[in-house]
């Protein structure tokens, strides 16, 4: 049986991206052994956490920011005090600019059997755009050292639908980012949220994000591209180029599998029930130290909510959501309007049936957030 | 009989009727200076607001004249506009003279020549009263050649004044004097006339009543001749501010009966009451009932609203006897109620207080006409509705209600409003010059050419200066058509109409236009058609969206995206689905608000 997933999430970036709405700060002069000695006591407090966790993610914010010595004692620390089975898959999320063979060696050693490379774009001009401290050069180089480090899967996260940006600077990115030994792919469209510097951008005029069909077609290119270079889109924004490269960890979210959550903003879900920790560093720490849980929020799912997520979340999937399984666990049946709706996106072409089971088509998977909901409701 | 006399108010909307009516009443001192609310007889808020008079209401009044004799008034209100004008007709029946309202600088208008001539009808004795004399724009000498041009009344007998000053107001009073006193024989059986009637929850139908001959009183058995129903008088008397308790009625008065009827239905404004015992052998003349000629189905905004919607038209039907209002369906609108009125203004006044008195939001289908068809097999169909509009193939002939279109106009928009009647299937239309610079137009269109945009464009080629009125005359050949609109090849019911062919086109393919701008997006692209049978006749499209997912769901925050659904839900509800298409409200309403111009 498949096990729940551990998500950690560490808040600190040497540099705030603007387009980034995560709950992240400058690490500045702190001192991460206090952060890790938190997480730890939070592991504690979580110690009654009862199924079996087979993948750990390291995510943040920077964890690449973590010195080998402090990532060690974490992993150890939480191997202690929590049910982690041994092979359990251990992903890490890594700037490029945190990238030499120093670490790369340290984290293999580690056991991190997933690395995520935090690269965004392989051009100097999109990457000053983001923010981002790195150069294409150096992103190079860091996707070489860790395909060459010997890590299981190597991943890369790009992200596309910057202003200006056309297809051939794009299609030159996805290139220069899947190189043989790069096996896995995020592809995130760049999206303005608000309370970001980007959103502020916007406001003033100086920023302007590209429109629907645009998206739709750089989407669409996206897919195609990969698809041509041996990776399949196994969700929305993620492409693997064999089967056992796909995250294990992240399909656990889609596939509503439960998941605890430690670390500042991190969310949990037992099956049966959701919880997010307090979003601010100062807040969650302060709760640890007062032995209290860490939490901001909870909230007990139905079997309608819990329903109705699974097609949220199973649409963004090429597999889909099999109706049957809705109705025999949820006792969910889509209302005769959604059955009407389903007939009329199957012959759209954004969705196809598979017996019980309907699975979003590339088209389909582009306004996979509407189709959920339509047919949810 | 010799002091009293019984007179009502002609005049235009907006030529201050109202305003002259409150003074008249507050000179008689039927109410104090402190209690005086303006325009007491116009007690709907609705009316108050619009400046017209809906229900007619009564009032009697005590004046004591010049020539030191008591009179009793009897002011007997009109409704002032062509939807009404069967109830302007009753009132007028019920009076001896009347106070034709002129505005000292607008002039005589459509509106006031038309209810002239149903005046003239009935012998009426008439005063011109020329008023707003205090306005810096008032020209009285021009209006009353105007009068006398116009209106064929002797200028000279004009009574000048300004009921907003009050100014004038005892000449009115003096002219009303001079007005003759109401004939009949007191001693004849009873015929009176029902020229007003109001549901009272506690006493059920209150009658208004015009004695013409005879005399009636309390516990007497009375007769209904066009119902042919009988009841038992209960209470009888004046109408003042508050009623006034009497044992009896007699030739010449105006007043109130209360007879135990239970619904407005069950009475027929326009008949005549007499004795149930040696009654008089025949009704009064006149008698005409009251028609629908415009219908329409009004639909709840929401479904869960239908069972409110059937009890405020129930309500709202207690008081109002003209209107007609049956059950219909619309796969796209759920339950709602086919209704009939007098005219557009008929249908606007009920909407409005539907959503006013009843908080009910609706959508209305576009305004229909009634239409006659002759089958091939030579049966008759009478069609208001186009859900019930038959195979094209088995129709012989249609017919469509033709109006006599009366519209006034300074002569420099001749040429413009000459060819909007054409546009709009004008049979003839012929002008003539009523004084310099002033013409009316007499143009024989079809009644259902005047419901879609007829006032606006003649208010805009008219720049606000043109008045209109019309009757219906006749029905004639005509060459309509069903159009459908189709959305993703769904029909619509709701927004299918019944059209001139030649007008077909256009008016589908604004219908397609407005839907396309006002439905939004989806994730596949939808063709709304306007169609004919199977051809389609106008078309537009909707693109569809091509991207709304989330780029990352990521660090297992789903609290997010469950206000997605959050938002569906709450759009859902504001939706109507046709076929698997959300149509939203707005769409119907931009679609359907325009086809009927209410603002005349």
């Amino acid at each position: 049986m498949e096990g729940a997933g551990l998500y950690l999430h560490c808040p600190f970036c040497s540099f705030v991206c603007p387009y980034c709405d995560f709950a992240v700060r400058r690490l500045g002069d702190r001192d991460l052994g206090g952060f890790v000695a938190t997480i730890l006591r939070e592991a504690e407090l979580r110690a009654d956490w009862p199924e079996a966790i087979d993948s750990i993610y390291l995510g943040g914010g920077t964890p690449s920011l973590l010195p080998p010595a402090e990532l060690e004692r974490l992993l150890g620390g939480l191997r202690a005090r929590l049910p982690i089975v041994p092979g359990a898959v251990l992903h890490l999320e890594a700037n490029p600019e945190d990238v030499d063979d120093e670490a790369l060696g340290a984290w293999r050693d580690l056991g991190v059997r997933f690395l995520s490379l935090g690269v965004q774009s392989l051009d100097d001009r999109a990457l000053r755009f983001l923010g981002r401290r790195h150069d294409a050069r150096g992103a190079r180089q860091a996707i070489a050292r860790a395909v060459a480090a010997g890590f299981e899967v190597v991943s890369v996260d790009l992200i596309f639908g910057l202003p200006d940006q056309d297809r051939a600077r794009w299609l030159a990115d996805i290139e220069a980012a899947t190189p043989p030994g790069v096996d896995h792919l995020s592809c995130y469209q760049l999206t303005v949220k608000p309370g970001t510097l980007f959103s502020r951008r916007v406001e003033l005029g100086r920023l302007a994000e590209i429109g629907d069909e645009e998206q739709g077609r750089f989407f669409a290119f996206t897919h195609e591209v990969l698809e041509a270079r041996g990776f399949e889109a196994y969700e929305v924004s993620n492409f693997a180029r064999r089967p056992d490269a796909r995250s294990r960890h992240n399909r656990k979210y889609w596939r509503q599998v439960p998941y605890l959550g430690l670390g500042p903003a991190a969310h949990s879900f037992t099956g049966r029930e959701r919880f997010w920790n307090e979003a601010e560093e100062g807040a969650w720490t302060a709760a640890i130290q007062a032995d209290r849980l860490p939490e901001a929020g909870r909230e007990r799912l139905e079997d309608l909510d819990l329903a109705q997520e699974a097609l949220l979340l199973g649409l963004r999937c090429p597999e889909g959501v099999d109706l049957a399984r809705l109705e025999s666990r949820w006792s969910f049946r889509p209302s005769a309007r959604a059955l009407a709706r389903l007939e009329t996106f199957v012959t759209a072409g954004l969705l196809e049936h598979e017996g019980t089971r309907i699975k979003p088509s590339r088209r389909g998977l582009a306004v996979a957030d509407s189709i959920a909901a339509d047919l949810a409701c | 009989m010799d002091q009293i006399r019984n007179f009502c108010i002609i005049a235009h909307i907006d030529h201050g009727k109202s305003t002259l009516a409150d003074r008249i009443i507050q000179a008689c001192g039927a109410v104090s200076d402190r209690d005086f609310r303006d325009q007491i007889l116009d007690s709907m808020d609705i009316e108050r607001e619009r400046g017209i008079t809906i229900k007619s209401n009564t009032i009697t009044l005590d004046y004591e004249a010049r020539d030191g004799r008591k009179y009793r008034l009897n002011l007997i209100d009109t409704p002032g506009h062509v939807d009404f004008s069967h109830e302007v007709r009753r009132s007028l029946m019920s009076c001896e003279g009347a106070l034709v309202v002129v505005d000292a600088a607008q002039g005589v208008e459509a509106q006031t020549v038309a209810n002239l001539y149903i005046a003239l009808e009935y012998n009426l004795e008439m005063i011109p009263v020329i008023n707003k004399i205090d306005l810096p724009a008032a020209d009285p000498e021009r209006v009353r050649e105007e009068i006398d041009a116009d209106l064929g009344l002797d200028p000279f007998t004009a009574v000048l004044c300004s009921a907003k000053k009050g100014i004038g107001i005892d000449d009115v009073l003096e002219a009303i004097v001079r007005l003759p006193a109401p004939r009949g024989d007191p001693e004849a059986p009873l015929r009176a006339l029902i020229f007003d009637a109001h549901y009272d929850p506690y006493r059920g139908v209150i009658l208004y009543c015009r004695i013409m001959e005879g005399r009636v009183h309390t516990r007497q058995k009375v007769h209904f001749m066009y119902t042919d129903a009988e009841y038992q008088v209960e209470e009888l008397g004046f109408v003042r501010l508050k009623p006034e308790k009497r044992e009896q009625l007699e030739a010449g008065d105006v007043g109130y009966i209360v007879c135990g009827i239970k619904t407005i239905r069950d009475i027929h404004i326009g008949d005549t009451m007499t004795w149930a015992e040696k009654g008089a052998s025949a009704p009064l003349p006149g008698y005409k009932e009251a028609k629908p000629v415009v219908f329409s189905s009004l639909y709840p905004m929401s479904r869960d609203d239908y069972e409110d919607l059937a009890r405020a038209l129930e309500k709202l039907a207690i008081n109002d006897a003209a209107l007609t209002y049956e059950k219909d369906t619309s796969a796209a609108l759920g339950f709602g109620f086919r209704c009939g009125f007098l005219g557009l203004l008929h249908l606007d006044v009920v909407q409005e207080r539907l959503s006013r008195e009843f908080d009910q939001s609706l959508l209305l289908t576009a305004p229909s006409v009634l239409y006659k068809l002759t089958l091939n097999d030579g049966s008759e169909l009478d069609v208001d509705n186009p859900s019930y509009f038959p195979d094209p193939s088995t129709i012989r002939e249609i017919r469509e209600p033709y109006i006599r279109a009366a519209i006034i106009i300074p002569e420099e928009f001749l040429g413009q409003v000459m060819e909007l009647c054409r546009e709009h299937r004008a049979d003839e239309t012929v002008f003539g010059y009523l004084s310099v610079g002033r013409i009316e137009v007499k143009s024989e269109l079809p009644l259902g050419e005047v419901l879609f945009d007829y006032y606006d464009k003649l208010k805009n080629v008219t720049r606000g200066y043109g008045s209109f009125d019309y009757e219906i005359i006749d029905y004639r050949p005509s060459d309509i058509v069903k159009v459908d609109i189709l959305v993703n090849r769904e029909k619509v019911d709701a927004l299918a109409q019944l059209v001139h062919r030649d007008k077909a086109r256009p008016r589908a393919l604004r219908y397609c236009e407005r839907l396309a701008e006002s439905i939004p997006r989806q994730q596949f692209k939808i063709p709304i058609q306007g169609a004919i049978g199977g051809t389609i006749i106008a078309r537009s499209t909707i693109n569809a969206f091509r991207k709304d997912v989330t780029a990352k769901c990521y660090g297992g925050d789903i609290t997010r995206k469950r206000k997605l659904l959050e938002k569906q839900k709450a759009g859902k509800k504001k939706m109507k689905t046709v076929g698997s298409v959300d149509i939203p409200q707005e769409a119907f309403l931009a679609v359907l608000r325009n086809d009927a111009d209410k603002k005349k």
